[in-house]
């Protein structure tokens, strides 16, 4: 077998023990490899001087109690994170593959239950007010709708006014009053749907909160 | 090259380890065969099963079988004795509370060092925290080694383990079990979790490092030849 100080490393490394003969028979005749390898086997020689293979005649008997009280005592609850130490023995591929595969069901799952949610205005909508809450409700409302036309009623002069901004909360008055109107013809033929109600409370407090700004900018 | 205080005294007359180029010595060897041990495998087998039904004479033969071995790499490793012997401890507490996650997928020894190496690396960042904490400096670790049974060449001895105070752990952690304790790489591989490939380049390279903090100045060795 042809050696020369290329393979030394090589052989160092990874070589066959007809490779180290060979090497060996080479340092013969090469002094850079001879020291080479004689370095390499003084390493190996001077890590023999780390063995120590005294006993420690007490360390049995030590160990041996702490094993028996170990064994003695209850054995500790598993937590819920040690259920999941299968995760470290699995190999990196698979840790992603099922990461993936989480993430994917995850995605599915959450697609489901948003195209097949229930749709809260249905729900809402097929609310019916028991009879005695259905009293309440209109005598709030009518109350509010007095207190907003005296709102109205206060704002008046200023609303009309011939400015852009007045404009624009004239038109978002006629808007509101709008809805409110229609809003109302819906609950006139629904008067138990609380859904209708609950839209027709958010136009009044929209109307009021209108009127207010109005008023401020009276001020 | 930074090698002052670490040169090997190369002068010394080694034998050199009969290795038979890379070809495994198994420092061992002997020792199973004067307990009577013919093969490592049924006797791997049977303690891991001894182990595994609580009996604790189980434990006992794993520590007449590898105690000493387990101890001396604690040592190494940790560099003090008491460490050592509470490493060893410790594993053997962790193997008890864990037995049942042994699957055999290695051999009972190499799961048994793989604990063992991974407490000593626990203890050592336990040690290198408490010193931060105090506010001490950190590089004192090496002071922590105390006195043992001169070898041969206890001179050479105290190089070796000053140049491996400096090696990474991964390279301080192979040269260790294959050098010192005499495993092969396919077991160190299973040991510290890598290929038995990066084990061995991880193995030439923690020498190539040790060579070189090792020798002795070139300038000397010049002046010496002359």
């Amino acid at each position: 077998m042809n050696i020369n100080c290329d393979d030394r490393e090589r052989i160092f490394l990874y070589g066959s023990p007809e490779e180290w003969a060979a090497l060996q028979l080479h340092a013969n005749a090469c002094d850079v490899c001879a020291d080479e390898l004689r370095a390499w086997q003084q390493l190996n020689a001077a890590a023999v001087e780390l063995r120590d293979y005294e006993e420690s005649p007490a360390l049995w008997a030590r160990i041996e109690s702490s094993l028996r009280q170990q064994q003695a005592a209850p054995a500790p609850r598993k937590s819920s994170w040690t259920s999941l130490d299968f995760w470290r023995h699995i190999s990196h591929a698979w840790q992603f593959a099922l990461v993936g595969a989480l993430v994917v069901a995850l995605a599915i799952s959450s697609g489901y239950l948003y195209t097949h949610r229930p749709v809260s205005s249905v729900n809402q909508g097929n609310t019916l007010l028991k009879t005695g809450a259905l009293a309440e409700v209109e005598r709030t409302e009518r109350e509010y709708m007095s207190a907003i036309d005296k709102l109205a009623t206060g704002a008046g002069p200023q609303l009309n006014a011939d400015t852009p901004l007045m404009a624009n909360y004239r038109e978002k008055l006629l808007v509101l009053d709008s809805a409110i109107a229609d809003l109302r013809a819906q609950a006139g033929e629904n008067p138990s749907n609380a859904h209708l109600r609950h839209q027709l409370l958010a136009m009044y407090q929209e109307k009021q909160q209108t009127l207010q700004d109005v008023l401020e900018t009276k001020r | 090259m930074g090698s002052v205080g670490l040169t090997l005294p190369w002068e010394h007359k080694l034998s050199p380890v009969e290795r038979n180029g890379e070809r495994r010595v198994e420092p061992f060897q002997e020792k199973a065969e004067t307990l009577g041990i013919k093969e490592e495998v049924p006797q791997d087998a049977s303690v891991a099963a001894a182990c595994l039904s609580g009996n604790l004479q189980g434990y006992e033969r794993l520590y007449r079988w590898q105690g000493t071995r387990m101890k001396n790499l604690a040592r190494n490793l940790l560099g003090s004795q008491s460490d050592a012997e509470d490493a060893v401890q410790e594993t053997f507490l962790k193997i008890q509370r864990s037995i049942t996650s042994f699957r055999g997928q290695s051999s009972f020894v190499t799961w048994t060092f793989r604990i063992l190496v991974n407490t000593c690396h626990d203890l050592r960042r336990g040690r290198v925290r408490r010193k931060e904490q105090a506010n001490e400096d950190v590089d004192a670790l090496p002071s922590r080694k105390e006195l043992r049974a001169p070898g041969a060449h206890p001179s050479l001895r105290m190089a070796l383990e000053r140049a491996l105070e400096r090696l990474t752990a991964h390279q301080r952690d192979v040269f260790l079990l294959y050098e010192v304790e005499g495993f092969h790489h396919a077991e160190i591989a299973g040991m510290l979790e890598i290929s038995e490939t990066a084990s061995k380049n991880t193995l030439f390279q923690a020498k190539k490092n040790l060579r070189a903090m090792l020798e002795p100045p070139r300038s000397s060795a010049t002046g010496g030849a002359q």
